[in-house]
């Protein structure tokens, strides 16, 4: 029945910091929308008052307006069409290739030797600083945006795929050679489980950077996608379609980051 | 044999650059269209001598230093300080925390053309930019490491009867201050993207990122190139030059351990 002493004495302290909710916090109706409500209502309220004009800050609904027209021109579809298409070409080819150099990288003490050099010599440079060069070298067409991808993809999922073919503790392959396990076997049932996370932990940053490379690289040279659309509106004036294109670029940012971490969720599961 | 394939050893990480460089230099032979791209060894050096002497590459490189230093000061200030706001102040973090996550969503980049619309293309575009850029990373790993803070070492806090200020500075500051260098150093490096950034998308004033793009514009793929080595070996350089800074600050804690 009686509590250690200890205990009775760590509850009864009451901390400096951080500061609680006061008292009367319940006499606030909150929840998760109420700031965002707030803000809408703030700019809403703003663009309606006159003060800031219409030119620098449209209201709320002349940029939903600019959505629907756009949208049904089929503009917009175009723009985030061939945007995503460029994405998941150049994501498909960055993380396939970080993935085979990775592991290659892990397992193999000949790959190092040769090639760790240069790529720890690649890794350092800024993807960014990449988009005049490859322009030069391949024109302002196609293939320098599906490259600034998958530069910008290559190297987080290499060297997390590297680190994770190292993490693995040898002892699991000397486990997996007493099982006589067949390679497919030991692919499926050691090497997957045991780099999984970490790799699509470093598919998700890749991705990350990669949609900011692309919408920049689309904004420099580009003759559709969504950074010229906005870059476009930017040159017309047009603040309603720079600040739909805004938002449709987080949006889709956040919706990409949340699927691979409902993955990463889903294959992690079983560990606990 | 054994010290032969020891020096054979040391020589293989050489063999692919010396490779790519040999085929380069053949590449640039091939023709105008070839050597436009593949810069012939020659050019480059006259490039470099040209850019060093005229003082260009200099003046870029302490347009865009010292622009990125200045904001990362600002945005790696105002992270640290809003952190520690909304970590001290519960109803501050439910207000503020969704609207950051929304703002934190938006491909930092792709804040540019509305940037520049409001702020135009000159200095106070860029300095935004790289400050936002900062911000992220110096506020996320300030605020992880307060919320951080061992429970005992606040009760410690309490026991001794600290105020509410000397509990922060004198308990909780310290051992969240691991992660809040990290973050800083994040934030150092996306400073320096950001910087780069901005002086490509508002192509206006001093800037490596300016330089780069008015190369471009003329097809100086030399001057092009040795931008690209120099902001790859400055990012390097600063981000193991914090790195140093960090150990050094943190010195203490191998004092109280051992």
């Amino acid at each position: 029945m009686n509590k250690p002493n200890g205990f009775v004495a760590a509850q009864a302290v009451s901390l400096p910091w951080p500061v609680r909710w006061p008292a009367w916090r319940s006499l606030l109706p909150w929840s998760s929308l109420t700031v965002p409500a707030l803000l809408l209502l703030v700019w809403s309220s703003l663009s309606a008052s006159g003060w800031i004009s219409p030119q620098l800050l449209p209201s709320p609904l002349t940029v939903a307006d600019a959505g629907i027209a756009l949208w049904q021109d089929g503009e917009l579809q175009g723009h985030l069409g061939v945007s995503l298409s460029r994405l998941a070409i150049g994501f498909g080819i960055g993380a396939l290739g970080g993935l085979a150099f990775g592991a290659a990288l892990a397992v193999s003490r000949n790959v190092e030797d040769y090639a760790g050099g240069l790529f720890h010599l690649f890794r350092h440079i800024p993807t960014i600083a990449l988009i005049p060069p490859f322009i030069l070298a391949f024109g302002v067409g196609e293939t320098f945006k599906i490259l600034i991808v998958v530069k910008g993809v290559f190297f987080p999922v290499a060297i997390a795929a590297h680190d994770a073919v190292r993490n693995i503790p040898r002892g699991y392959f000397e486990v997996a050679r007493l099982y006589k396990l067949s390679r497919p076997a030991v692919v499926r049932h050691l090497l997957l489980p045991a780099t999984l996370p970490s790799i699509l932990t470093g598919l998700r940053i890749g991705l990350d950077r990669s949609w900011m490379l692309l919408v920049v690289a689309e904004q420099i040279a580009a003759e559709n996608g969504i950074g010229q659309m906005m870059e476009m509106a930017r040159q017309i004036f047009r603040i309603d379609i720079v600040m739909l294109g805004v938002v449709l670029t987080g949006v889709i940012g956040f919706a990409l980051d949340r699927s691979v971490r409902q993955l990463e969720t889903l294959t992690t599961r079983w560990r606990r | 044999m054994s010290l032969f394939a020891e020096r054979l050893r040391k020589g293989k990480p050489l063999v692919l650059p010396l490779l790519l460089l040999v085929l380069w230099q053949w590449l640039s032979g091939q023709g105008p269209a070839y050597a436009m791209v593949f810069v012939p060894a020659g050019q480059m050096l006259a490039g470099i001598d040209e850019l060093l002497s005229s003082g260009e590459l200099g003046h870029a490189l302490a347009a865009s230093v010292s622009r990125m230093s200045l904001g990362l000061a600002i945005g790696a200030g105002s992270g640290f300080a809003l952190a520690v706001a909304t970590a001290s102040l519960r109803p501050l973090d439910r207000a503020l925390t969704p609207v950051l996550n929304a703002v934190r969503q938006v491909p930092l980049l792709g804040w540019a053309p509305l940037l520049g619309l409001w702020l135009g293309n000159g200095e106070p575009a860029k300095l935004f930019v790289i400050a936002m850029a900062a911000f992220f990373p110096t506020l996320l790993g300030t605020y992880e490491g307060l919320r951080g803070v061992d429970r005992r070492y606040r009760e410690l806090a309490a026991i001794s009867k600290l105020s509410p200020w000397q509990g922060f500075v004198q308990v909780s500051l310290p051992a969240a201050s691991p992660n809040v260098l990290t973050g800083v150093s994040q934030s150092l490096a996306v400073a320096w993207m950001a910087a780069v950034g901005t002086e490509l998308l508002f192509a206006a004033g001093l800037g490596l990122g300016t330089l780069m793009f008015t190369a471009e514009t003329g097809a100086r793929m030399d001057v092009v190139l040795v931008c690209v080595a120099v902001i790859g070996v400055l990012g390097y350089t600063l981000s193991r030059l914090f790195e140093w800074l960090a150990h050094w600050l943190l010195r203490w804690r191998d004092a109280v351990s051992t």
